[in-house]
């Protein structure tokens, strides 16, 4: 391995969202590539209209950074915003603007090679200072930079085909950027930004990945090319590892490679799924890519019981129109077969991504703002389009509509009248239309408290535990400050958990409990011991969840819910599940497997 | 025109975050300001966060800043002050 001078090792501690660990070499992910620039020569007319174009995409920068920086403030701190307003300050410079301006008048050469021709004067200058850090600040210039030569190109900020095995560094994987990579080439992740159920950690277990979260300041200091390693079993990234590092690292991982090589033969992962006492339990998948859609029948999926469908929107925010989206559908009601496929609509806004031109204002709270189902609703042509697409693909295979978001019975009531009304007008324009039950995501407290009202007029519900967790203790899912208050054991969650699986029985109507806390063995026994019946989960988790769950009694597990249930705090209840599981199935819940006990100062 | 010579203090120098506070201090003036090497072998517009960037002022650089307009006094009084409270950062 070969270390340029001045590269020395440098560990970073971040939060680690999946299982493994891998070496390779860095790719940031951000924005375009500086090679990729080349020159265009202009015709005297169309200078101005160069110059228009450069200050749109200036415009267009600025608006990310500003977004980029709020983000930063709310996640880091006012500390970490300072980095974006230094950038912010870059693209409003006089000077880089008027030189930009002034090459693209002189020479008649395109915007891009403008922006390069002045930023490499600038890159040349501090290649020559004497100072390390001051040094190192080049990647600030180097960043905007790239940001507006994409914002020139019109193109995404991630928009980069993987064509060799690389280590992904990034301020933060949005899911459009993640969306749009392809996954073989992917060995690793490390992110600023992000926690455990970040779509960054959601994606990278579900994928197997080696994945390190919540580094703060690692992306900055990180370039293509060095080498890298990423170590998802201690939480830990190591850059420009030393050879002595490296084989450390080696060694390691051939001694303990885990769970998830082993290979189980496909019958048995068809077969029906049951307790030693008998209880069945259905284990579906969770989709959101393509490159997942393989894995429904692989791991032995009885269908998709969540389909997050705002991945359809591509990375520039535009969301397919109806046929488009019809085709989606259909073609996921084929990918799972009888057991069928539920559809979540679009859960857009808030903290995740809007549609373009769909901006809200900014919003003090927007995991509490026009969000999910609240914003299908007051965007009703998102809505409609949506809905016609789904029951149209319903003819073809069963699918299953879920709401997200729903705070108030109101919301499904309006929601199923634009489902009506939809059949109505598709009926009368001739098309075909299948039968589609639509369901509730019981992820809002204020729904598992009314969840007797919605049972009487939705056909299922799904239990979206993560934003379930984050809304009963109020806690942001994605701030590492707080993480350590995002306790999925709380007493208080699993209450929650009881209670709306309560309503649903009491109802008569299925209940399916798709977050991340179906994945984990251990938590999904106390699930099925609440009652859970239908998981649904990243179809990697399938396999493991099953053994389990097959080497489990659900009295057993009942009685340790009920225990549960009676325990003060989160702390408590990890305890208990922590011994209890140890105790009553140690074959399956070895210690090493257990979340060591609680030393809290 | 109202000057004065000046110490940068805080350990990491004129960095992207200090001369961000520097660039947003003074913009805030009408008064157009001028820092200059001690040693004059560079200078940069103090309301332009690449060219104070490329100034490259490390720890322990002697910076001369001029002030030039209506609100000269408060602006060199501002900008000097900045640089010699390290930008408010922690010393470590």
């Amino acid at each position: 391995m070969s270390r340029r001078k001045g590269k020395r090792e440098s560990r970073w501690r971040g939060v680690a969202v999946s299982d493994g660990a891998a070496a390779g070499r860095i790719l940031r992910i951000h924005v375009g590539a500086r090679e990729d620039i080349y020159r265009v020569a202009l015709e005297p007319p169309e200078v101005e209209r160069e110059v228009t174009r450069y200050r749109a995409a200036v415009r267009l920068s600025r608006r990310q950074l500003l977004a980029l920086k709020k983000r930063a403030e709310r996640a880091l701190g006012d500390e970490h915003g300072y980095i974006f307003d230094a950038h912010l300050l870059m693209l409003e410079d006089r000077k880089l603007n008027e030189e930009v301006e002034s090459v693209i008048r002189a020479e008649l050469v395109n915007a891009e090679w403008a922006v390069k021709v002045i930023t490499d004067r600038v890159l040349a200058v501090y290649e020559e200072i004497k100072d390390d850090y001051l040094r190192e600040r080049s990647s600030d210039i180097e960043d905007v930079t790239r940001r507006l030569l994409v914002a020139l190109s019109g193109e995404s900020m991630s928009g980069r085909r993987l064509t060799q095995d690389a280590c992904l560094v990034a301020e933060e994987l949005l899911p459009s950027t993640i969306a749009e990579l392809d996954f073989t080439h992917v060995k690793a992740i490390a992110t600023d930004v992000g926690g455990w159920t970040s779509h960054t950690a959601i994606i990278a277990r579900g994928l197997g990945i080696p994945a390190v979260v919540g580094l703060r300041d690692f992306y900055r200091q990180a370039r293509t090319g060095d080498t890298v390693v990423v170590d998802a079993r201690k939480g830990e990234v190591v850059l420009h590892p030393t050879p002595a590092t490296f084989e450390q690292y080696r060694s390691d991982s051939s001694a303990a490679s885990p769970a998830r090589a082993r290979v189980v033969p496909a019958e048995e992962l068809r077969a029906p799924l049951k307790t030693k006492d008998g209880a069945e339990i259905l284990l579906r998948a969770n989709v959101e890519l393509p490159v997942e859609y393989d894995w429904v029948a692989r791991y032995g999926a009885r269908g998709i019981g969540l389909y997050r469908s705002e991945f359809l929107m591509s990375h520039r925010g535009e969301l397919p129109g109806e046929d488009e989206q019809c085709a989606a559908y259909e073609e996921l009601a084929r990918v799972a077969g009888r057991d069928g496929v539920t559809v979540r609509l679009f859960d857009l806004g808030g903290d995740k991504l809007f549609p373009a031109g769909m901006e809200t204002g900014e919003e003090r709270n927007p995991a509490l703002g026009l969000r999910a189902i609240r914003l299908c609703l007051r965007r009703e042509q998102l809505l409609r389009t949506q809905v016609r697409a789904i029951l149209r693909a319903a003819a073809r295979g069963p699918i299953d509509i879920v709401l997200p978001m729903i705070s108030d019975l109101t919301d499904v009531r309006r929601t199923r009248a634009v489902i009506e009304e939809e059949r109505a007008r598709l009926g009368d324009e001739g098309k075909e239309v299948g039968a589609v039950r639509v369901g509730a995501m019981i992820e809002v407290p204020s729904a598992v408290l009314v969840a007797d009202w919605l049972a009487r007029e939705v056909d299922f519900f799904s239990l979206g535990t993560n934003d379930l967790v984050q809304y009963t203790l109020a806690v942001d899912r994605g701030n590492d400050e707080v993480a350590d208050w995002f306790r999925t054991l709380h007493p208080a969650v699993l209450q929650s958990v009881g209670r709306a699986l309560e309503a649903a029985a009491r109802a008569g109507i299925p209940s399916n409990v798709c977050g991340e806390m179906a994945a984990t063995p251990a938590y999904a026994v106390v699930l099925v011991g609440l009652g859970a019946r239908e998981l649904s989960m990243a179809p990697p988790s399938i396999p493991r969840v099953r053994r389990t769950l097959a080497g489990v009694e659900a009295s057993e597990a009942e009685r340790l819910a009920r225990e549960c249930l009676g325990c003060a705090t989160a702390d408590d209840v990890e305890e208990l599940v922590r011994t209890r599981l140890g105790g009553l199935w140690p074959h399956l819940f070895p210690p090493e497997t257990l979340p060591p006990p609680k030393t809290r100062g | 025109m109202a000057a004065r010579g000046v110490r940068v203090v805080n350990r990491l120098g004129l960095h992207a975050r200090a001369a961000a506070r520097l660039v947003r201090t003074a913009s805030a003036f009408r008064s157009s300001i001028r820092l200059e090497r001690a040693d004059r072998s560079a200078s940069a517009d103090a309301k332009s966060i690449l060219s104070v960037l490329m100034l490259a002022a490390s720890r322990g650089t002697e910076l001369r800043v001029e002030a030039e307009g209506e609100d000269e006094e408060a602006a060199l009084e501002a900008v000097c002050g900045l640089i010699e409270k390290g930008f408010g950062e922690e010393e470590a």
